[in-house]
C-alpha cells in the first residue's frame, strides 16, 4: 500500500514538473524572443540585390526618339517607392487600384510618404490587357495616365466585354488631347484594333515595331521577370534604396498602411 | 527483432520527428520576424517584418480586418514558443497536439486560398513563396504527416510508460 501511495505521490510530482517545465519553456521561449528584438546586437549585413527598381521615368537613350511615358503617382523624393505590376484586365488588380491604391494616393502619396508606380503586365489570358495598356502608356505621354488608368479600372467590366477601350479613355480627356493620343496609337492600330490573345501574337507584333508603347510595356514586363512576378497585382516596395521582398494579391488600404508607418519608423 | 529493441527504434524515430518539426516551427518563426531588405535587428525592423507577413495573411482575404493585424502579429511568436517547446519534449502530447493542430489550420488555409484561386504569397517561410501544388504537397504530405506522427509516437508511449508503471508497483505490493 506504502508503495502504491508512493507510487502516486511520485507520479503527481512528475506530473506537477511537467507542467511548470512546460510553462518555463514557453516564458524562456518569450524570454529569447524579447532578447532577440530588444537587443539589436545581431546586425544584418546582407544587402538585397539590386534588381527590381529603375527610376519610373527614364530620359531618351541616344537613337531613342522618347523616353518612358510617366506611369507614376507622387514625388520621387518620397522615402517609400512601391511599384505594382498590374493588369487592367485583371479584377483582382482592379480591386487593389480602387480599394487599396486610390485611398493611398489621396493620403500617402499626396502627403510625399510614397512613390507609386505602375508596371504593365499584361497577362495573355486576358483579350485586352495588352490594348489597355497601350492606351494607358500613350495617355502617359500625353500626361493624362492618372485619369485614363483610373477610368479603365472603373470601366474594367465594360470594356473587357467588348473591346472598346477608346470609348472610356476619350472620356478621361478633353477631345484635344484624345486627338493626340490618337495620333500616337496610329501605329498600334493594326494590332491595337485586335485582340491579343497569345505570347506568340504579342512577339509577332513587338517583331514588327509597328508599336512603339509596346517596348515600354515589355520593358515593364521584363523587370517583372527578374522579381520573379507569378501573378497580378504583385508590389515591390524599396525603403531608402533597400529593396524589400515582393508580395502578391490584394491587401487592404489600413494593413499596408500599418505597414509604410511601421517602415517610415525606422 | 525483440519488443525492446523496436520500442528502442521507434522512440529515436519519434526524437527525430520532434526535432525536425520543433526546428521547422523554429525557422518558421525566424524567417517571418527577420528584418528584410538589409535592414538591422531592431524592435523596428521586426515590428516591419511582422507589419509585411500581416500584408500576406490579409491577402489570404479570410480574416476580417480587424483581426488580421493581431493575428499577424502573433503567430510568429507562438510559433517560436512551439518549436522551443517541442525541442524539450515536454508535455510532448500537449504540444505536438497543438503543432498538428496548426499545421492542419495552415493547410487548411492554404488549400483554401488555392482553391479560390487566389495567386498569393504563402507567407509560411517569409515573403515570396507562393501557394501551389508543390507548396500544398509539402504541406499536406511532409509537414502534416510529420506532426501527426509525433503526436501518435507520444500518445503510444505515454499509454506504454502509464500501463509498465501500473504493473510495477502492483506487482512489488503482491510480493
Amino acid at each position: 500500500m506504502n508503495h502504491l501511495l508512493e507510487f502516486s505521490h511520485v507520479h503527481n510530482l512528475r506530473e506537477r514538473c511537467a507542467r511548470w517545465s512546460s510553462a518555463a519553456c514557453t516564458i524562456i521561449g518569450l524570454f529569447v524572443l524579447g532578447l532577440g528584438v530588444a537587443s539589436g546586437a545581431v546586425a544584418q549585413t546582407t544587402q538585397s540585390p539590386a534588381k527590381t527598381t529603375k527610376p519610373a521615368t527614364t530620359t531618351a537613350k541616344p537613337g531613342q526618339p522618347l523616353g518612358a511615358p510617366v506611369k507614376a503617382y507622387g514625388s520621387k523624393g518620397a522615402p517609400i517607392t512601391m511599384e505594382v505590376f498590374s493588369d487592367y484586365e485583371c479584377p483582382s488588380c482592379r480591386n487593389l487600384f480602387e480599394n487599396t491604391l486610390r485611398p493611398m494616393i489621396n493620403d500617402y502619396v499626396a502627403s510625399g510618404k510614397v512613390y507609386l508606380i505602375h508596371r504593365d503586365f499584361p497577362l495573355p489570358m486576358h483579350k485586352y490587357g495588352y490594348e489597355a495598356a497601350r492606351w494607358a502608356n500613350a495617355a502617359a505621354r500625353v500626361g493624362e495616365f492618372q485619369s485614363v488608368e483610373a477610368a479603365l479600372y472603373d470601366n474594367q467590366d465594360a470594356w473587357a466585354a467588348n473591346g472598346d477601350i477608346a470609348k472610356y479613355v476619350s472620356g478621361a480627356m478633353s477631345a484635344a488631347e484624345f486627338q493626340r493620343v490618337q495620333k500616337l496609337m496610329a501605329g498600334c492600330a493594326a494590332t491595337a484594333s485586335a485582340s491579343i490573345p497569345s505570347p506568340q501574337i504579342i512577339r509577332v507584333a513587338q517583331a514588327s515595331q509597328s508599336c512603339a508603347f509596346d517596348t515600354f510595356i515589355e520593358a515593364d514586363r521584363a523587370i517583372g521577370n527578374r522579381i520573379p512576378v507569378q501573378a497580378t497585382p504583385t508590389y515591390v516596395f524599396t525603403y531608402k534604396g533597400q529593396h524589400l521582398p515582393a508580395g502578391s494579391g490584394i491587401v487592404s488600404w489600413p494593413i499596408l498602411k500599418q505597414f509604410f508607418d511601421s517602415l517610415l519608423a525606422q | 527483432m525483440t519488443s525492446n529493441s523496436r520500442s528502442g527504434w521507434g522512440r529515436i524515430l519519434l526524437i527525430v520527428c520532434r526535432l525536425a518539426l520543433a526546428a521547422i516551427f523554429i525557422y518558421a518563426a525566424y524567417a517571418k520576424m527577420k528584418p528584410q531588405g538589409g535592414l538591422p535587428w531592431s524592435l523596428a525592423s521586426v515590428r516591419t517584418s511582422l507589419s509585411m507577413f500581416a500584408m500576406g495573411v490579409d491577402s489570404y482575404q479570410m480574416l476580417p480586418q480587424w483581426a488580421v493585424s493581431p493575428f499577424a502579429h502573433c503567430l510568429p511568436p507562438f510559433e517560436l514558443v512551439l518549436g522551443l517547446w517541442l525541442l524539450t519534449g515536454v508535455a510532448l502530447r500537449v504540444s505536438s497536439l497543438v503543432a498538428t493542430l496548426a499545421v492542419s489550420v495552415f493547410f487548411t488555409a492554404m488549400a483554401s486560398a488555392y482553391e479560390r484561386g487566389l495567386t498569393i504569397s504563402c507567407g509560411c517561410f517569409g515573403p515570396g513563396e507562393q501557394i501551389g501544388p508543390k507548396r500544398l504537397i509539402e504541406e499536406g504530405l511532409i509537414l502534416l504527416p510529420l506532426a501527426l506522427a509525433v503526436t501518435i509516437g507520444a500518445f503510444l508511449i505515454h499509454r506504454k510508460r502509464a500501463a509498465s508503471a501500473s504493473e510495477t508497483p502492483t506487482g512489488e505490493a503482491a510480493r
